[in-house]
């Protein structure tokens, strides 16, 4: 397997559209890393950069310390899993696994074995004389995911490849993803806008908006120390609650309510003290209290935990929109008002929308 | 070849369709398409006109038929159709002596002079085509008729293993 260097990498199209800015990211021998972000973000057209079917506008791209920013797809020894799975229908599972090491002229029965134990690998064994058509839209991905293994590559290229399953494939898939990875130990590189998927798969994540990365670090580290407003929004289902608030010697003082904080709290906002910031409290950081009072939009209950939507005191405003995730089984009704707490608070600077740590001030 | 070698390749054709067989058929058809070719394209008075021809229309039509179905059939190691290519490859050298054999050595009368109705050189020709088709078409039945014995051997280790 393979060491993977992304250095100051940019993304300019011929009509001066730039899509990727300065890209940085060392990948580890066998790591899993996740690209994330919204439709347009960049993520596949960096996916594709590396994969060597775009061509890179500036910085370099190494594999194993070896430049290869202008080598050609076919010289890069890495395998692509299409969303589309870019199966040949006329071929059968055998053929569609064997067909990229057929066209190298490999030995046919050195071709054989390598199908067989990648069929073995994906549980495809049963399926090898079947096309593509008889198979489920998974097994379709395992036989697209085959052909890549047969290869043995040094780098795995993910491209959304579960955003055509449904639901519960999706999962099942993934899972698969996640044990073949372990079983390879390979290096792999996976494109998704699904936060699930990147917080189930990945060793780091990659999250990208605009072109720029945003946060590079463990699914952990996204989740709990967003770097700033964009990733604390995207990362979490329900996402976070945002609200503009003063910090006010002790208090966190917004539009219908007022928090106490935390001497720690304070610390981190001491030079704050009397400047506007950005509190994000994600749902499942609320619970039923005494600080904020809420007017109840809707009770959804979801078996374990109960989503209760609504707005901070009477106001309907856009900015205080409030969203909890209570455990156990809730009954509130439309109308009804409610008292919340929030346990455990983000801050980020109004200006940079960038997360406020401890020891900044 | 080692053992294990021939191993996988008997393995390899649980999954690898009979190509050869199948290639071979094809080629068989080829040929004769050529045979007729020559034979129709003659222009030698009304010699031809007969029955005899009318029959040779029809065979040729249930030859293609019958040997394109049966290279779809070996392709896939079905055994029963290679005794359907090694009929036809037979039938392809009786047929030499039905129309070529005839023509090659009958005379017909155009413009008031004698000439003969298949001259040597195209009797040869059309002779070739027929001696390879037919042995395209046996070499096909054999190669499907070994290859099947080949894969049902295999097919029973495979089985007496569990696998």
């Amino acid at each position: 397997m393979a060491t993977l260097n992304l250095q100051h990498i940019d993304k300019i199209y011929d009509n001066n559209v730039q899509a990727v800015f300065d890209f940085n990211l060392d990948v580890k021998d066998g790591e899993l890393i996740v690209l994330v972000g919204p439709s347009g973000c960049g993520k596949s057209t960096t996916l594709r950069m590396v994969a060597g079917l775009e061509d890179i506008s500036g910085g370099k791209l190494l594999l194993d310390g070896k430049d290869i920013t202008a080598a050609p797809a076919k010289d890069r020894d890495m395998a692509m899993v299409f969303q589309s799975y870019a199966l040949y229908g006329h071929m059968t599972i055998y053929e569609n696994m064997a067909f990229s090491l057929t066209l190298r002229k490999e030995n046919p029965n050195v071709i054989h074995k390598k199908v067989l134990a990648a069929a073995e690998i994906l549980g495809l064994t049963s399926q090898l004389n079947k096309k593509p058509a008889q198979l489920s839209g998974g097994q379709r991905q395992r036989v697209a995911m085959g052909r890549s293994i047969v290869r043995n590559p040094k780098v795995f290229l993910f491209d959304e490849p579960l955003s055509n399953l449904d639901a519960k494939l999706r999962g099942a898939t993934r899972r698969e993803i996640l044990l073949l990875h372990k079983r390879l130990q390979a290096t792999m590189l996976y494109v998704t806008h699904d936060q699930t998927e990147a917080l189930t798969l990945a060793d780091r994540i990659v999250c990208m908006s605009m072109g720029h990365v945003q946060q590079v670090g463990t699914p952990l580290e996204l989740y709990d120390s967003p770097a700033n407003v964009f990733v604390a929004s995207f990362i979490g289902l329900p996402p976070m609650n945002f609200y503009d608030v003063r910090v006010n010697s002790g208090k966190l003082v917004g539009e219908g309510f007022q928090v106490d904080l935390t001497a720690e709290e304070q610390h981190t906002l001491r030079a704050y003290n009397g400047r506007e910031i950005i509190l994000g409290v994600r749902p499942e950081n609320i619970v039923e209290g005494s600080d904020v009072p809420v007017t109840v939009n809707s009770n959804e209950n979801l078996g374990m935990n109960t989503l209760v939507h609504g707005h901070i005191g009477a106001s309907r405003a856009p900015n205080t929109k409030i969203s909890a995730k209570l455990k156990g089984w809730r009954d509130y009704k439309v109308g009804d008002t409610a008292s919340f707490t929030f346990k455990r608070k983000h801050f980020f600077d109004k200006e940079t929308t960038n997360a406020i740590k401890g020891g900044e001030g | 070849m080692t053992a294990e070698e021939r191993t996988i390749q008997r393995d390899r054709m649980r999954f690898i369709k009979n190509s050869l067989a199948s290639n071979l058929a094809i080629l068989g058809i080829l040929l004769n398409v050529f045979y007729f070719v020559s034979i129709y394209k003659s222009d030698v008075g009304s010699w031809y006109y007969s029955i005899l021809i009318g029959a040779s229309i029809v065979y040729n039509l249930v030859f293609m038929l019958a040997v394109f179905l049966s290279s779809e059939g070996v392709k896939n190691y079905k055994k029963q159709y290679s005794y359907l290519l090694a009929v036809m490859g037979a039938l392809q050298i009786v047929r030499i002596f039905i129309i070529p054999t005839q023509a090659h050595t009958a005379a017909a009368v155009i413009n008031g002079e004698a000439v003969t109705v298949m001259q040597d050189g195209q009797f040869f020709r059309v002779v070739v085509y027929l001696v390879l088709s037919a042995v395209c078409l046996i070499a096909s039945a054999a190669v499907n008729l070994v290859r099947c014995r080949e894969l049902a051997e295999h097919l029973k280790t495979l089985d007496a293993q569990g696998v």
